[in-house]
């Protein structure tokens, strides 16, 4: 009846249940960001508002950097199946972890002074980022079907929240909710899927599907509906998160809702976990469905790089245009898992490191531009190549890079990417994915011209201002000779009103857009690193060609 | 360390310079010079330490390819980073930069009272950058990616005084003409690559001979391509209109880019190209051709023309013609001495017509100029140390570098003998057109301005004007600054100078017939295997001599003729401009080369251009085809925008449309 | 009793959550609808489990239904977020993202 204290704890310590046998090693780059996310929760009670607004990020940060050590520590490790076939952590993994966790690093810089984090509190807002980079972690390593659906859902619903972070604005609250319901509608879509697939197959672990679907080769399976309609049902709930089209509708909505850090957050890395656990989904478990499924997947891909790059064509807000143009990426990137090879595997994950590097410093200057003038209209980026030229050049450099100019990375990732496609027999989605290519510059371009083209007002004071010239026509200064910075900076110094706006950015903002903008030309240029970095990823996916 | 790291240093530093004078060109104000100078300084340091690699290896351990990164992922093109260090590279790698440095410290003083100072060095190390990157570079990509850079360096820096309608004109003047060279050299590389598979420079030149015979068509057709780029570039005939124009630069510009290295880019191409030339023997003819062409063309118009830098400007045209000669006809070696030479020579020869300009405050016409031997001495001292060379003078530089070439030619025979006698009357014109210069600045009775800077006082000019067409100007931003300096007042200008006079003196005494040969060979290795280096087609010491006392006479006799022209007996220049005014006329028109291309080229492609414009653009283009595609691009738009209407049961409407026709589509194609 | 049965009404029970995200203007009730959705998955993984007699799809279930909750918190606390600021509970309203 009343036990003794002492006995309790004898009988805890000697209780032995038979779990699995946990690797701690393979786990530590999940399990680093779940003790740092309760930490991070734990802080964020405290009630000094310096602890909370400065100790609380610099924890995260602490968490994702113990999180980045880690997968630099295990990469290129031998493959490890841990926790009773749970998880997967192999290379491909650990690149998507390490992507992601850039992405959170960045997002967390961009919201160190903003508006969400106060809103919902600091520590709120910074463990349920380090749950949903957890979510991330666990899904890319998913190694069986209830493990993908926990991961997804991990990395979802905490996004819900924090699409929502600035509730008192109503466009952040549209935001969430629209995302919270269709996105749901996504994941239903997928557990269903995965049901049908886990009947059809009788297994949950991808290798033992793999393998079911392997031996019945030639026939049984392979055209079985009940199989057929759960691959069609998780090519649906995969393709609303890496945003494909018909399923993107939610994207420029909610990326133009939600707080900026958010958004780069979830532009950058959740379409860096969705393609990698389709990569895994499709090119491991299901490889030997290809012929199936892969004209679908061709056929969506079409789609959404035409969707992508034709709906952000008239867009005047600056996040909303990388909305559809993150759908339109998305379909590239699409385009190398659909050849189901090596080369197509190592080509998206290139892909998936460049479309990082390209946004995260556009992203920057959006959050720069909202709090100097207060929204993110192309039309409010008039200018910035005089106030404050790190960042022109920033999201110059992103733009051509996005748009695929070459001598940035966005060049090299789009060579790759066709070649690989040609390569696998799909050249003419290479011509789409050119034409979308083309269309694309449509939009990027504008986004250029609005960062360094002087606004006619502006050129008036210069010529005013030029002296004893004043009077003379304006044909006195051909416009071939161009870009004149140093009449530039007279016209805002002489301009007045143009002058004292603020010259440069918050120095955290300057660091993430000038550290990405200069990645995207230095490994446009020297490839070299990232392209042997991802030749891991398509080693880690066995059986491919 | 091994050449190609340095080799890839060489190429780092100005890289840095540019990017960090460019991103910070508001921070700093005298601090980009110094950034700037250093840059390029520690280039020429690593360019020392390749050669000094180099040196401890032997044979064709002298060529060292090496690739940063492979771009080849499709279509099978070997399109690499790639740099090749050799022989030929390293010794451009050293002038380049090291005359780059002196220049670059020049204008630390000669630039100092512009506005757009930070501007200038971006731009200036971004020249060099280019330039390194056009003679390093391992493959044609490399080689064309070089090429296109250096053009629109000098697109910029010859435009730098952007308010000047003169200056922007004579810029995209420059730009089209190398434009044209691009395209020729981009061609050229098509027509090797269609045979050899390869952009490689060794590759390219290993599979030559067993692609190609002797002069097969598609290899001259691609040698003649390469010519019509170095002709572009090193401004020969008759491609060379854009160089006189390029003087609208600042003068260092002229001196660095217009004159020591971006224009002997040419005869750098023929050079590293020289094993598809030698298979190409119809080709290399032309360019010895057009190469002598050039250098009397250029000598003649030089002779009349008023502005000091353009008579520099045309001496800069006839020296490349001898390169170019040389260079065509295998005196490889000889070419690439005489360039470092001229290199020496005519950057001090700018440098010192850039000190006059300062004590004219801004003034360039010769007419206006005389007498300012005394108030400008070690302007003087110089300038005469480089005209000597200029001219042929014994012992200076020029007098061997320029008779190496012409001695080779006259060896060899043929056609190049004739062309080698040739470029001794070129030698009498460069003589001549040199001192007339020397005489008509420096000799007789002081100008106003001379003589106040006698008495200690630099002439300012009350109201500043552009000197090619007297418009009146503004000192500000797009214009030239308000203050004039003299070398004799600036250390920075002095040094530099200084370095490259004692250069000019006794930089022909690395190589003299018969006593050493150090650029020889130091060279050979890289030019071992063509038929022209074996020691029977190169002349015997005495030939040499005779060739070089031949020389220097012709040489003094020219300096003899402008004497008696302008100092014993001043007044026979206008008496000579009355009795052959006809002649004057064609000369002072620069044989009307301009009003050519105009009539020829310019003319006919605007009538074409204006009813392309007209016919094809407008109806055929903007309304057939532009307008389709961007109709139904736009229209896309409009329907993709108009599906996003924000209604959340529409967008799960469309999911659930999706979702069906994909389950479809998986259940009846399924195979 | 044929599996097909619990298929079919599965399928139905999916079909009927996924009409009623379509039509219904209320999110409590879009919220239910989504509800049906997952639990549709539900009873097929409780009927595949039974099938092939391993607990692997019983576990699926379960972590399913943790997750639904999941979901269905954060929508209600969005809700009760939305009608604090005095907006419409009406998911047609909400339309100031669009184009």
């Amino acid at each position: 009846m009343n036990a003794h204290p002492y006995a309790m704890s004898f009988l805890l310590a000697t209780a032995h249940i038979h779990g699995p046998h946990i690797s701690w090693a393979e786990l530590s780059p999940i399990a680093v960001l779940g003790v740092g996310a309760l930490v991070v929760l734990l802080v964020g009670l405290a009630s000094s508002q310096m602890v909370r607004a400065r100790l609380v990020p610099t924890l995260t940060l602490v968490a994702i950097a113990g999180a980045i050590g880690t997968e630099i520590w295990r990469f290129s490790h031998a493959p490890q199946t841990i926790v009773a076939g749970a998880l997967r952590i192999d290379d491909l993994a650990l690149i998507a972890d390490l992507v992601c966790a850039v992405a959170a690093v960045a997002a967390v810089l961009l919201a160190w002074r903003a508006r969400a984090p106060r809103e919902a509190g600091q520590g709120e807002f910074h463990s349920l980022m380090l749950f949903s980079l957890m979510g991330m972690a666990v899904l890319v390593s998913a190694q069986d079907l209830i493990t993908l659906f926990l991961g997804l859902e991990l990395l979802s619903i905490p996004l819900y929240v924090l699409c929502a972070a600035e509730y008192r604005r109503e466009g952040s609250l549209e935001a969430g909710l629209k995302y919270l319901i269709i996105g749901s509608v996504g994941s239903a879509t997928l557990v269903y899927g995965l049901a049908l697939i886990y009947g059809a197959t009788g297994q949950t672990g991808f290798g033992a599907v793999a393998h079911v679907l392997a031996s019945q080769s030639g026939g049984g399976l392979l055209g079985d509906p009940l199989l057929l309609t759960g691959i069609a049902l998780v090519i649906v709930g995969f393709a609303f998160k890496a945003s494909v089209a018909p399923f993107h509708q939610w994207t420029p909505d909610v990326y133009e809702g939600a707080p900026t850090a958010i958004t780069a957050f979830m532009a950058t890395a959740t379409k860096a976990a969705a393609i990698a656990v389709f990569l895994r989904f499709f090119d491991f478990t299901l490889t030997a469905e290809h012929v199936n499924w892969a004209p679908a997947l061709a056929a969506l891909a079409s789609v959404t790089i035409i969707v992508g790059n034709v709906g952000a064509l008239g867009q005047s807000s600056l996040k909303r245009l990388l909305g559809y143009s993150g759908v339109a990426q998305a379909g590239y990137m699409l385009t190398g898992l659909v050849v189901g090879t090596r080369l197509g595997v190592s080509a998206t994950m290139f892909y998936v490191v460049a479309y990082l590097l390209m946004n995260l410093g556009a992203f920057a200057v959006i959050v720069h531009q909202e709090r100097v003038s207060g929204s993110d209209r192309m039309a409010a980026l008039s200018g910035l190549g005089r106030r404050s030229p790190l960042l022109a050049w920033s999201l110059t450099i992103a733009m051509l890079a996005l748009a695929g100019i070459p001598g940035t990375i966005g060049f090299i990732g789009k060579v790759q990417l066709i070649h690989s496609l040609v390569n696998g027999g799909y050249g003419w989605l290479a011509i789409v994915l050119v034409v979308g290519a083309m269309i694309s510059l449509g939009y990027y371009l504008r986004v250029v011209a609005a960062i360094w083209m002087t606004p006619a007002d502006a050129r008036g004071v210069a010529v005013a201002g030029a002296g004893p010239l004043a009077g003379a026509p304006v044909a006195a200064f051909p416009p071939i000779a161009g870009g004149s910075p140093e009449a530039d900076l007279q016209a805002s110094a002489g301009g007045g009103a143009l002058g004292v706006e603020r010259l440069t950015g918050d120095p955290e903002l300057l660091l993430v857009a000038g550290v990405f903008g200069a990645l995207c030309i230095v490994f446009g240029v020297i490839p070299g690193p990232v392209f042997e970095f991802v030749a891991h990823a398509g080693a880690a996916l066995v059986g491919l060609r | 360390m091994s050449p190609t790291t340095w080799g890839w240093l060489v190429l780092l530093f100005p890289l840095l310079g540019t990017i960090t004078i460019g991103l910070g060109f508001r921070t700093y104000s005298r601090a980009a010079g110094v950034i700037g100078t250093a840059a390029i300084f520690l280039a020429f340091v690593c360019s020392v330490g390749a050669l000094i690699a180099l040196l401890g290896r032997t044979g064709t351990h002298r060529e060292v390819v090496s690739s940063l990164w492979n771009y080849d992922v499709s279509a099978g093109v070997d399109a690499k980073l790639q740099i090749l260090i050799d022989p030929i590279s390293v010794f451009m790698m050293l002038v380049v930069s090291g005359v780059s440095t002196l220049i670059h410290l020049y204008s630390t003083a000669y630039m100092r009272s512009d506005k757009g100072y930070s501007r200038y060095f971006a731009y200036l190390n971004f020249f060099v950058l280019s330039m390194l990157v056009l003679v390093t570079g391992g493959n044609f990509i490399m080689l064309i990616i070089g090429w296109a850079f250096v053009g629109a360096a000098s697109y910029l820096l010859i435009s730098f005084w952007y308010r000047r309608s003169t200056a922007t004109r004579a810029g995209i003047k420059a730009f089209v003409i190398n434009v044209l060279g691009d395209v020729g050299l981009v061609l050229g590389t098509f027509f090797i690559y269609r045979h050899t598979h390869t952009v490689s420079f060794l590759g390219s030149f290993a599979a030559a001979p067993h692609v190609f015979h002797t002069d097969s068509p598609d290899l001259v057709a691609g040698c003649l391509l390469f010519l019509v780029g170095a002709f572009a570039k090193s401004a020969q005939v008759p491609l060379h209109t854009w160089l006189p124009d390029a003087m609208e630069g600042p003068t260092p510009v002229s001196s660095l880019i217009h004159a020591a290295t971006m224009v002997t880019a040419g005869v750098y191409l023929i050079v590293r190209l020289h094993p598809l030339f030698q298979l190409a023997p119809t080709a290399a003819e032309v360019g010895a051709i057009v190469g002598c062409m050039t250098l009397l063309i250029a000598g003649t118009i030089a002779l009349v023309v008023t502005d000091i830098k353009r008579v520099i400007a045309y001496s800069t045209m006839s020296q490349i013609g001898y390169m170019i000669m040389g260079a065509s006809s295998g005196a490889y070696a000889g070419a690439l001495f005489h360039l470092m030479t001229h290199a020496f020579f005519k950057a001090l020869l700018f440098m010192g017509a850039g000190s006059i300009i300062g004590a004219m405050a801004g003034e360039q016409s010769l007419d206006r100029m005389s007498g300012f031997r005394k108030a400008l001495p070690f302007t003087f001292i110089c300038f005469l140390a480089g005209g000597l060379a200029l001219s042929g003078v014994p012992p200076f530089a020029g007098w061997f570098s320029k008779d190496d070439i012409l001695a080779f030619m006259d060896h060899r025979g043929g056609i190049y003998e004739v062309l080698g006698i040739l470029g001794y009357v070129g030698a009498f014109l460069t003589g001549a057109y040199t001192f007339r210069l020397i005489f008509r600045a420096f000799y007789g009775e002081p100008s106003p301005e001379a003589r106040e800077l006698e008495h200690g006082h630099l002439a300012h000019a009350e109201v500043h004007r552009n000197p090619a067409n007297g418009e009146e100007e503004d000192t500000d931003v797009g214009f030239p600054g308000p203050e004039h300096v003299i070398a004799e007042r600036e250390p920075a200008m002095k040094v530099a100078m200084g370095i490259l006079a004692i250069l000019a003196l006794v930089g022909g005494f690395v190589q003299v017939a018969g006593v050493d040969a150090v650029i020889s060979k130091f060279l050979a290795t890289a030019f071992v295997h063509t038929p022209l280096a074996s020691p029977a087609d190169q002349p015997s010491v005495g030939f040499d001599w005779i060739g070089l006392v031949v020389g220097a006479i012709v040489g003094l006799l020219g300096i003899g003729v402008a004497y008696r022209v302008y100092i014993a007996k001043p007044g026979t220049s206008a008496a000579l401009q009355a009795r052959f005014a006809a002649l004057h006329n064609f000369l002072v028109h620069k044989w009307y080369f301009d009003e050519l291309i105009d009539v020829v080229v310019v003319r006919p492609a605007l009538t074409l251009g204006r009813f392309a414009q007209a016919v094809l653009e407008r109806v055929f283009i903007s309304g057939a085809l532009t307008g389709g595609v961007t109709g139904i691009v736009r229209s896309g738009s409009a329907a993709v925008r108009r599906a996003q209407t924000g209604l959340l049961r529409l967008y799960a409407g469309a999911v659930v449309l999706g979702l069906t026709a994909v389950v479809l589509y998986f259940l009846i194609s399924a195979k | 009793m044929a599996l097909d049965w619990y298929l079919a009404v599965s399928a139905l029970i999916f079909c009927i959550g996924a009409g009623g995200v379509l039509v219904r203007r209320n999110p409590l009730v879009v919220l239910l609808c989504l509800e049906l959705m997952l639990n549709a998955a539900n009873l097929a993984l409780i009927t595949f489990a039974r099938m092939h007699g391993g607990e692997a799809g019983q576990i699926f279930a379960l972590i399913v239904m943790v997750v639904a909750a999941c979901e269905v918190t954060v929508g209600l606390g969005l809700l009760v977020a939305i009608s604090r600021r005095n907006l419409p509970i009406d998911v047609d309203k909400l339309h100031e993202l669009n184009g």
